[in-house]
């Protein structure tokens, strides 16, 4: 059936390679028409070593469609080993190789004795979003690459959270997440940033367990790694943002991990008092009920609307309106992280809509009585409907617009104060 | 709807001729996914040297009237009333000008420009006239009647 997005909050399958691209040295090599990886290339912190004006692409055209591509890619892939230094060669698919029938697979199994590691990634257009590709980029790297290791390192965990680039705060995020695992004396294992790359893939078949901290994106790809690599895995749905959520978050990881219970709380308790420290120094500023708005919508993908909401309410008190998960979540996800918005503290309840409809959304939040201005959390699109309404608005999620960020981040302890920061920089603003 | 093809082929059997060798166009006409040899068209022998000076820009290095264009005189644009390359391009292009699509073993960027400007579909492949024809006749006939092209694996 034919859907509308208006609006749209995310890119095709193919858009995977800024999944690819988050890897350390690993080139993504495009079997695509050439406006594919210019249209999917717009986004900020993506040059480096490799950068998408580089990414070899077949740039395939009529010819190929009709004759298939199959010679061009072969070429493609020869000559990217040949004249690209990379230490991960990963071959993406567009839509129209696929549609045509190229067998990429065949193409890809010739270059299994190359040098270097030549896998591929089916990330047709049709087959879904970015989210979707991110998947299957990881799922490549297990099918085609990891081998199952028996040898196991003690305390080592694999980690893995939401898409790099599609969210904004990928880098600063997996890094706190590593932060907060290691203080707990474990030894965090990821693939993504500065100086992971492939020596730490090479390490995730020795992890004692993955750690899975998203909703939902990335849940299939533990448990291809639990069949396949008997890698057990602990999915925690929620993106610990502030206190609440990140101690119970530490509590969990602990308790699957098998570490001392007074470790845990000793760390949690160490963080806990610095950051109750902050909010009481700034409590007159939380009192002070003028400064924020009475209720609030996040416009996000499910790990901020999730996060954010839950943040919200039960660090900041503040009264949740409707919510907005817009990464197209797959329907089998829905039930389970709809009842992630009925467990908020003081037996709050949020109402959370999975809707790609940009105008729907914006009429919700129009028609909504938010007792007084809006705090609305979402992407670029928000701003107007927000500003139209007096309301706040920050730019949390894709697309973004008016905010550049490095390695900022939204997790933890130091996270969530961080969110708090931003969210009331712009709340007193207005005063001013 | 019928439409035309053009080949370049020496013996009606490979598609072996770049299109600069092509010295006549075998041209078969197609029916839906039927098709069959309609005629073989004599390209004109064109007097570039006198066509080069004609246009006035010969002294400026355009000794190779074929590749002139490109090379020798920026200002040529590539149109018609160029420095001979593309005067007797434009030529060549026009025998088969009727026809939807041309098969080669190897297509010039120049010319694939001139075609594209034609809309006539330029296909630089080596293979059978055979293999060449029912790959192309697929692929239109889907096209014209709004199929996908998804192959079933």
């Amino acid at each position: 059936m034919a859907k509308l997005l208006d609006k749209q909050r995310y890119k095709c399958a193919l858009a995977a390679m800024q999944t690819v691209q988050a890897i350390e040295r690993a080139l993504p090599v495009l079997h695509s028409g050439p406006g594919c990886a210019q249209k999917l290339s717009e986004s900020t912190g993506s040059s480096g070593y490799f950068s998408p004006n580089i990414f070899p692409c077949t740039s395939i055209n009529e010819k190929d469609v009709v004759f298939g591509g199959v010679k061009k890619l072969n070429s493609t892939i020869e000559n990217a080993l040949k004249v690209v230094d990379a230490d991960l060669y990963v071959v993406l698919t567009g839509c129209i190789p696929e549609i045509v029938g190229d067998d990429t697979g065949e193409v890809v199994s010739r270059f299994a004795d190359s040098e270097k590691p030549v896998i591929y990634a089916p990330t047709a257009g049709f087959k879904g979003n970015n989210f979707k590709g991110h998947e299957q980029v990881v799922d490549a790297i297990i099918d085609q690459y990891l081998k199952k290791s028996d040898q196991k390192e003690k305390g080592l965990i694999n980690i893995w959270a939401d898409v790099p680039y599609q969210d904004l705060f990928w880098l600063g995020n997996i890094r706190q997440l590593e932060k907060l695992i290691s203080e707990l004396g474990l030894t965090p294992n990821t693939i993504f940033g500065y100086k992971r790359g492939i020596k730490n893939i090479d390490k995730i078949p020795h992890a004692e367990f993955n750690l899975l901290v998203s909703p939902w994106v990335g849940l299939s790809n533990m448990k291809k790694m639990e069949r396949k690599l008997g890698i057990p895995y602990l999915h925690y749905n929620t993106l610990p943002i502030g206190a609440t959520e990140t101690s119970k978050f530490l509590r969990e990881v602990g308790k699957f991990a098998g570490v001392d219970e007074a470790k845990v709380e000793a760390v949690i308790k160490e963080h806990e008092d610095y950051y109750y420290y902050l909010i009481e120094r700034y409590a007159d500023l939380f009192l002070e009920n003028r400064v924020i708005n009475k209720q609030f919508t996040v416009v996000a993908d499910a790990q901020y609307t999730l996060g954010i909401t839950k943040f919200l309410v039960n660090d900041l008190g503040l009264v949740p309106a409707k919510q907005f998960i817009v990464d197209d979540t797959p329907k089998n996800y829905r039930d389970q992280i709809t009842e992630e918005f009925k467990k908020l503290n003081f037996g709050i309840e949020a109402e959370v809509s999975f809707e790609t409809d940009g105008y729907k959304i914006h009429e919700e939040i129009k028609n909504h009585d938010y007792h007084g201005y809006p705090l609305v959390l979402g992407g670029y699109y928000e701003k107007e409907v927000t500003e139209n309404l007096k309301g706040n608005f920050l730019n949390v999620s894709w697309p973004v617009q008016d905010k550049v960020v490095f390695d900022s981040f939204y997790v933890g302890y130091e996270g969530g104060i961080r969110l708090i920061e931003d969210i009331y920089t712009v709340a007193v603003s207005r005063f001013n | 709807m019928a439409y035309k093809i053009a080949i370049g082929t020496s013996d009606g059997v490979n598609v072996d001729l770049k299109f600069g060798e092509v010295k006549s166009f075998t041209i078969y006409s197609v029916e839906g996914k039927e098709y069959g040899l309609l005629e073989v068209r004599d390209v004109p022998e064109a007097d570039t040297s006198k066509e080069a000076e004609a246009s006035g820009c010969a002294p400026s290095g355009c000794e190779q009237p074929t590749q002139g264009c490109s090379v020798g005189c920026g200002g040529c644009g590539g149109n018609s009333s160029g420095c001979g390359g593309p005067g007797e391009l434009t030529e060549k292009i026009a025998v088969i000008g009727d026809c939807r699509s041309v098969v080669c073993k190897k297509v010039g960027f120049q010319a694939q420009k001139q075609f594209e400007k034609k809309a006539i579909s330029v296909f630089d492949v080596e293979c059978t006239v055979k293999e060449a024809l029912d790959k192309i006749t697929f692929y239109y006939d889907k096209l014209d009647n709004h199929q996908s092209l998804k192959v079933n694996r």
